[in-house]
Formats: structure tokens, C-alpha cells, sequence
């Protein structure tokens, strides 16, 4: 759980240092790094904010960052700044699941507006995540029996039906239900139900 | 070939007649020695019956003369009267002159009436004879005979020595009706013979007499007769009693004549048998050089008709006497229209004609380029073909120069593949040339876009702070910041400029028209591959100081328009006109073409960068000609060609010497 922060990838130091004063302006704290490899060594999965890129730079280019942030299952949202040469690039890398990216010459403070629209997006996703990883902890505690009567819950089966398909008692279901709707700190079937397929839609995505 | 298929139908016919005309010579030499040998035949017989006949009338010519002779003799001995018979000297004188009639008597007895001998002569009579011939002689059987019959009686043969044979004869001899004696003549048969057989009759024959016993009683000669041949005889008679005269020819002479006939004849035969090998012979083997020849006529024949390149020769007067079939088919023409035409040929391209005839008139003076020339040629149906052609002079078998010898290749294809690739080299290099413009282009354009975009974000986050009434203080270094970033934009800009503009350190003194010779020589591909002609009218040769690559890049520039534009002008009127001359301190460059000209309406935008006429241009050209001539300190300018096209001006400061 980090506080927002817009990080700044560019080679050229003045217009990096012109960005960070812009977003200054604006209230966006900012963080520059000159080179994609720079950053991608401090890239974690948790980062939350929002990522301005330079397409074209020196050694790693900016796709090829996005590309690696991807494999990292870094969820940062990428805006590409992209010269004139470099848009079907970057509506690749759109369709690939980018924020955005602006042209240059760009409006400034419509950057600034779409940062911010981004850390918008970022902070809610990064709640729904730490949502999600509360769920998976919840689930993990279940034990394996545990987890096959929650199966059968969820199909919507009665307790005596789920105790011959198991072969225990019916008594024992009924414990092992109560244990379960515990440890999700759920009250109903139909709410862990619900839980579960928010887990499932999560994960499809 | 079809001469060499042994059922060709001409070739049976040939060798029926072939054989005939072998066979029939044999037969006739065949014919003519038989009609020879029938001919030699029936002579021969003609002669022999001849020769036979006449042996029939030499005997009978004989048995006449000896007839004659006995009778002569008879009527001799008839006529002794008394006074021959008188005493022994007048008898014997008589006898003498009977002797010498060459009577063939060889014995004169006179007999009385009884038969008593009362005279004889030779006298003398050998008891041995008379007992020889076991009869008394004379002989009393013809005595008695004769005297009386009273006429001549002979008597027969007997022999007298050995070898020799006589005969009597007894006539009596009367007086007033009474016969007084009897008068015996003796005949040696021999002696006869050699009397009364003349010399020429026993030269040809063996003459002898022969009794009825065959034996033979006597012989003209003693020579034997070697001829094979039975000999005739015919009866003697008188004497009778069986005698006979027999000849017989000696030799069979054959006639020198059928001699010599029969011999020439041969000979001729001969020589007719080995003329006749020696002309089989000299045929056979005219006939294998001729066959040699055939098959090498028509191997050079396939040869040159599987040839695909052009063979023409022609006489030392331009008269086309052999074509090739590949010829023919290059130039749509048959052979037979091709030879024997003279100058212009139906082949020439009419746009080339004067060319094309000077060619030849060169090549047939001893002239032509010998490396062969290119040529442009027209086909029957009128396209035009590219050839390579090669002359050599046509040196005939005794070594003389009869003609001259041009092979031709077809090179249309080669020449449009040539073509083609250099239009795609030309718009390969065009392409990579606006892909190097457009790499330039968008890296100044990066570069620019940083300091500026910097300059955009400080002057918006200034702009921003200020709004928010933040104290100016803080918003100043900014806004030095962004001052920074447009020099950094002034100095991208700067490089730029000096990048198009060549340092002047580089000029040097420059003689134009040696430039305009470089430039021209780089074109020479293209004027002449369009026909165009170059006239250069130099009236001076100034000098200037410049950059000769970016002076020459220029002339380039505008040479390659001036032939690109004539690209739709007729053939004849393509023509490049170049004029140096000085006015004031200027040196005066005028490049005239007869091209399509330009139109009003682009007139103004001519000289702008990326403006263009033509579909694969990038508009540089003429923008890089006038940078460079005014980095000159010279101008560029342009007007319209009286009659037709465009004339470019160049002014350029002449070199302070």
C-alpha cells in the first residue's frame, strides 16, 4: 500500500524536469527517472499512481518497458508521450492495455488532466486489489474438506445431499458450514456466492 | 535431312537409273564383242569357202593345161613321117625337138607295125626297168590297143626307180590310110609335173598325183604341206586308168586386212573396257566427294539456320547477296525480298535514316568501328528493334576482298531491360533519397520538439502557479528554464542552416565550361538514349569562385530537366542548347531546351522546396539549384525558349583576379 506517485521516464533531463514542475503546478507529486532500465529496477507490483513515458528513448525504448511492466504484473497505468512518427506504436500498445498516449506537442494541462484520471483509476484498482488479496487469504484458510462442502454450497446443494456425496455425517456438513461462512466472515450462502464470483471475475480479467 | 532417309522416293529413282546406267554400257560392250566375234566368224568362212572355191578352179585350170599339153603332144607324135624316122640321127633330133617343148616326154620310141622297136631315144633301154614294172615297155596291151583303135591309147602308170612313175603314150601313125608305125611318147610323171605346173600354182599348193590305190605317184615339190585342211582332186584324165590330181593349199593365208580388223578390234575393246573402269571409277569417287559435300553443305546449312544471330553479306558496292534465316525473321523480310536491294535497305528505321546510312557508307569504306555498333532498325510491321551488329570484310576463296560480312543480335530486350532497371535504379535512389529526407526531416523535427515541449510544460506550470497566486519568485525559475530551452531550440535550428549551407571555405577558382562538360558527361547516358542533341556555344571562358561539386550538382539539376522535359518533343527537334558568354562581371550561363515549357500558373512556385512536376520527384531539384547558385552570390532565373521551351539564366560573379 504506497501513497500515488507519478513517475516520469525520459531521456531528455529538460523536458523531465519541465513535466515534474508542470505536475507541481498542479499538485502531482512526481518522481523522474532518465532511462527505462532505471526504472524498471525499481518497478514492484504494488506501485500505484501513474507512469508517463517517452516512446522513443536510448538504450530501452518505452514500449519495450510497457512489455516488461506486463510481465511483472506491474498494474501501473502507462501514458505514452509519442512523436509523430510513433502513433500506430502507441495505439498498439493502447490495445495492449495502456492508459493513453499523447502527441507531442502536447496541451499541457490536458497531460495533467489525463494523469490524474489515471491516478483516479489506479487508487480504485488498487483498493478492488487489496480487496481481492483479503478474499484469497480468507480462502486459503479454508481446509481442504472445507473447501469441498464450500464447493457444494456454492451449487446450491443441501446439507443432506452434500453429506452422502461426502460420506459423512450430516451433522459434521453442518459444522463445516458454520466454520466456513466464519472464515470468509460471510452471513449467507448468497453472500459468499456473490464474493466468489467477484474472486472469479477478478481473476478472468 | 531428308537426303539421308534412304526411302526418299528422289533417291530410289536415282539409284534405279544409277544401276541402268552401269548396266547398259556392259550390255552394249557385251553386244559389240559378240557382233565382232559373228563378224570374224562369217569373214572366216567366206574365206575358206573362197579359198576353196578357188583351189576347185586352180586344179581344174591344171587338169586343162595338162590335157592341153598331152593332146599337143599327141598330135606332135602323130605327125613323124619318114624322114624322121629315117635313120637314128634324124629321130633323135626330133625327139630333141619334142624335149623341148617342155612337153614333159621324157622317152620317143618308134615302133614298127608288129610292135618291134626300130628307133628310140634315149636309146638305151634298162632290162631292169622293164622287169620293175612287170610289163614289157612299151607295153604291148596298148600298143595292141592302140593301133587297133587306131587312135591314141595311154597306158598305166608304172614305176620307174623307186620314187618315179611313167606312162606311155602310143599313137599311131598312119600314111595314105594305113598305118605305118606306132609313135610311144614316155611321160615321167615327175617331170610332167614340174613341165606343166607353172611356178605361182606350186608356190600355193602341194601338187601330186595320185593312183587309184591312193598311193601317191608323184609330187610337184617335195614340201609337205602343213595345212590340216583336205586338200580336192579331180580325175587325171588321160592318162586315165584311175589316176587323179590332188592339191592341196600349203598355208591358209588369212587376209592382213581381217587381220588387223580383228586385232584393232580387240584392242579397241580393251581400251572401251578400261575407259569404261576408269570412268566407273572416277564417278565412284565423284560421286563419294560429292556425297562429303552434301553433307557438309548441309551442315553448314543447319548451322546457319540454327544460328540466332542475323548473318548479312553484302558486295563491295552495299548489295545485300546472302541473309540467314535469323536475319530474316529479325527484320520481317524474306531472303529472296532481302537480296540483291541496295541502299536505303527496307529495314532501316526511318527516323535513323541519315545515321544508318552514313554507318553504312562508313562500313563499306573500310570505316566502321570494329567493336561492332548499336543501331536502331525497323521491322516489316514498323516496330523498332535494338541491334548489335559487327562488320568484317567477306574475304572470298582466292583471298580477295569481295564484300563485307555483318552478323546482327537482337538487343531490344537487353536495351528495355537495361532501361528498365536504370528507371528502377532511378527510383530506388529517388526513394532512399526521401527516406534519408524524411529520417533528417523527423530527427530535426525530435530535436526540436524536446526543447520545445519543455518550453510548453514550464510555461503552462508557470502559468498555473500564477493563477493559483503563488508568489512570482517561485514561478522565475521556470521561466529561466524555459528561456534556456528556446536558445537550446535556436542553436538545433542553427545546425540546420549550416548543414544546407556549405562553408564557404571550400570555394576555389572554377573554370564553367569544364563543369559543364562533368555534368553533361554524367547525362551522357541519358541524352543519348534519347536522341538529343547538344549544342554548346562557348564565347568565353570565364572564371568563378565556387564549390565545383555544389556548382556541378546544380548544372546536373538543370540538364536532367531540360532532357526530362523534351521527353514528349519530336525526335528531330530534341536539342539542348548551352551558351557562356560575360556581361559586366558576370559570367552569363544559358541553358536552353525545346521541352514542353513552363506553364504560367507554376511559374511563381518553381524554385519552392518540395514543389514538383513530375510524378516521382521531391521538388529539390530546382530549390538546390537556385541555393546554390545565390550561396554563389549569383542568381537563377528563367523564361520562356522563342519557339518552344525553356531557357534557365545562371549570373554568377566572376573570380577578381
Amino acid at each position: 500500500m504506497s501513497s500515488t506517485t507519478t513517475h516520469i521516464v525520459d531521456d531528455d533531463p529538460a523536458v523531465r524536469d519541465a513535466l515534474q514542475w508542470l505536475l507541481q503546478s498542479r499538485g502531482v507529486s512526481s518522481r523522474t527517472w532518465e532511462s527505462a532500465s532505471d526504472f524498471l529496477a525499481f518497478a514492484r507490483r504494488d506501485l500505484c499512481g501513474c507512469l508517463l513515458l517517452d516512446v522513443r528513448m536510448p538504450g530501452m525504448s518505452g514500449i519495450e518497458l510497457f512489455d516488461r511492466l506486463r510481465a511483472l504484473r506491474c498494474r501501473l497505468p502507462v501514458i505514452f508521450l509519442t512523436g509523430h512518427g510513433d502513433v500506430p506504436m502507441a495505439v498498439q500498445a493502447l490495445k495492449d492495455g495502456a492508459f493513453d498516449f499523447i502527441e507531442k506537442p502536447y496541451d499541457d494541462n490536458a497531460l495533467v488532466d489525463k494523469v490524474l484520471a489515471a491516478i483516479v483509476q489506479d487508487t480504485k484498482r488498487s483498493a478492488r486489489d487489496d480487496s481481492m488479496l483479503l478474499m484469497e487469504q480468507k480462502l486459503s484458510q479454508l481446509t481442504q474438506r472445507e473447501q469441498d462442502v464450500m464447493q457444494r454450497i456454492l451449487a446450491g446443494k443441501l446439507n443432506k445431499v452434500i453429506a452422502d456425496e461426502l460420506g459423512i455425517a450430516m451433522r459434521t456438513v453442518e459444522v463445516h458450514r458454520s466454520r466456513i461462512f466464519e472464515k470468509m466472515k460471510v452471513r449467507s450462502a448468497v453472500e459468499l456466492s456473490q464474493m466468489l464470483n467477484l474472486l472469479a471475475d477478478k481473476s478472468e480479467s | 535431312m531428308a537426303s539421308s532417309t534412304p526411302s526418299s522416293p528422289g533417291e530410289r529413282i536415282s539409284r534405279w537409273r544409277w544401276r541402268w546406267l552401269w548396266i547398259l554400257p556392259r550390255l552394249a560392250f557385251i553386244l559389240f564383242v559378240g557382233g565382232v566375234a559373228l563378224l570374224l566368224w562369217t569373214s572366216d568362212r567366206a574365206d575358206k569357202e573362197e579359198r576353196h572355191a578357188t583351189l576347185i578352179s586352180d586344179i581344174l585350170w591344171l587338169e586343162q593345161n595338162l590335157r592341153f599339153h598331152l593332146t599337143r603332144n599327141e598330135e606332135l607324135l602323130g605327125r613323124i613321117d619318114q624322114a624322121h624316122t629315117a635313120n637314128a640321127a634324124a629321130f633323135e633330133s626330133y625327139a630333141h625337138t619334142l624335149f623341148g617343148y617342155e612337153s614333159g616326154l621324157r622317152q620317143l620310141i618308134w615302133l614298127s607295125t608288129d610292135g618291134t622297136v626300130r628307133l628310140a631315144h634315149p636309146a638305151a633301154m634298162d632290162p631292169s626297168l622293164v622287169g620293175d614294172a612287170g610289163e614289157a615297155v612299151p607295153s604291148r596291151q596298148s600298143f595292141g590297143l592302140a593301133r587297133s583303135l587306131a587312135k591314141p591309147v595311154y597306158s598305166k602308170a608304172y614305176p620307174y626307180f623307186t620314187n618315179d612313175w611313167q606312162f606311155e603314150v602310143h599313137v599311131p601313125v598312119s600314111r595314105e590310110g594305113r598305118i605305118v608305125g606306132v609313135a610311144v611318147g614316155v611321160y615321167r610323171i615327175r617331170d610332167l609335173l614340174s613341165d606343166s605346173v607353172p611356178w605361182w600354182l606350186a608356190e600355193r599348193y602341194r601338187i601330186s598325183v595320185i593312183g587309184d590305190s591312193g598311193k601317191v605317184l608323184g609330187t610337184r615339190s617335195k614340201v609337205e604341206s602343213t595345212v590340216t585342211e583336205e586338200g580336192y582332186q579331180v580325175a587325171f584324165d588321160p592318162p586315165g586308168w584311175g589316176l587323179a590330181l590332188h592339191a592341196v593349199p600349203y598355208h591358209a593365208p588369212r587376209p592382213l586386212a581381217s587381220l588387223l580388223l580383228s586385232g584393232s578390234l580387240v584392242i579397241l575393246a580393251i581400251i572401251v573396257l578400261w575407259s569404261l573402269w576408269i570412268l566407273r571409277r572416277h564417278v565412284l569417287r565423284r560421286q563419294a566427294v560429292e556425297e562429303q559435300l552434301r553433307q557438309e553443305h548441309a551442315f553448314r546449312k543447319a548451322m546457319e539456320d540454327s544460328l540466332d544471330t542475323g548473318m548479312r553479306a553484302r558486295n563491295l558496292d552495299g548489295e545485300i547477296i546472302y541473309v540467314n534465316p535469323a536475319f530474316c525473321r529479325m527484320v520481317g523480310w524474306s531472303a529472296a525480298e532481302l537480296i540483291g536491294r541496295r541502299p536505303p535497305m527496307p529495314y532501316w528505321a526511318d527516323d535513323y535514316l541519315d545515321e544508318t546510312r552514313a554507318l553504312h557508307d562508313s562500313v563499306l569504306a573500310g570505316e566502321g568501328p570494329g567493336e561492332g555498333f548499336e543501331l536502331k532498325l525497323k521491322r516489316r510491321n514498323g516496330e523498332t528493334i535494338d541491334v548489335l551488329i559487327h562488320e568484317a570484310p567477306l574475304i572470298d576463296a582466292r583471298g580477295r576482298h569481295s564484300g563485307w560480312m555483318g552478323s546482327m543480335v537482337d538487343i531490344t530486350e537487353r536495351k528495355q531491360a537495361e532501361e528498365r532497371a536504370r528507371q528502377q535504379q532511378d527510383r530506388l535512389q529517388s526513394t532512399a533519397r526521401l527516406v534519408a529526407m524524411g529520417e533528417m526531416a523527423s530527427s530535426i523535427a525530435h530535436e526540436l520538439n524536446q526543447p520545445l515541449a519543455a518550453i510548453s510544460s514550464y510555461c503552462t506550470g508557470a502559468a498555473n502557479l500564477l493563477r493559483s497566486d503563488t508568489p512570482a519568485a517561485e514561478v522565475l525559475p521556470a521561466l529561466d528554464k524555459a528561456v534556456e530551452q528556446a536558445r537550446r531550440a535556436g542553436q538545433v535550428i542553427r545546425r540546420v542552416y549550416g548543414l544546407a549551407r556549405h562553408s564557404e571555405d571550400r570555394f576555389e577558382l572554377i573554370r564553367l565550361e569544364e563543369r559543364i562538360d562533368d555534368a553533361l558527361a554524367l547525362m551522357e547516358v541519358d541524352i543519348r538514349q534519347n536522341g538529343i542533341r547538344v549544342v554548346l556555344d562557348f564565347q568565353a571562358r570565364p572564371l568563378v569562385e565556387g564549390d565545383p561539386v555544389l556548382l556541378e550538382q546544380a548544372l546536373f539539376n538543370l540538364f536532367r530537366n531540360a532532357v526530362e522535359s523534351m521527353r514528349d518533343t519530336a525526335p528531330d527537334q530534341r536539342q539542348i542548347g548551352i551558351t557562356l558568354t560575360c556581361a559586366d562581371r558576370y559570367a552569363l550561363l544559358t541553358i536552353a531546351d525545346r521541352g514542353c515549357g513552363i506553364a504560367a500558373n507554376v511559374a511563381d512556385k518553381l524554385f519552392d522546396p518540395l514543389f514538383t512536376t513530375k510524378t516521382e520527384g521531391m521538388g529539390m531539384g530546382l530549390a538546390i539549384c537556385r541555393s546554390v547558385v545565390e550561396n554563389h552570390r549569383g542568381r537563377l532565373s528563367f523564361e520562356p525558349n522563342p519557339g518552344g521551351g525553356t531557357v534557365f539564366r545562371i549570373l554568377l560573379p566572376m573570380a577578381s583576379q
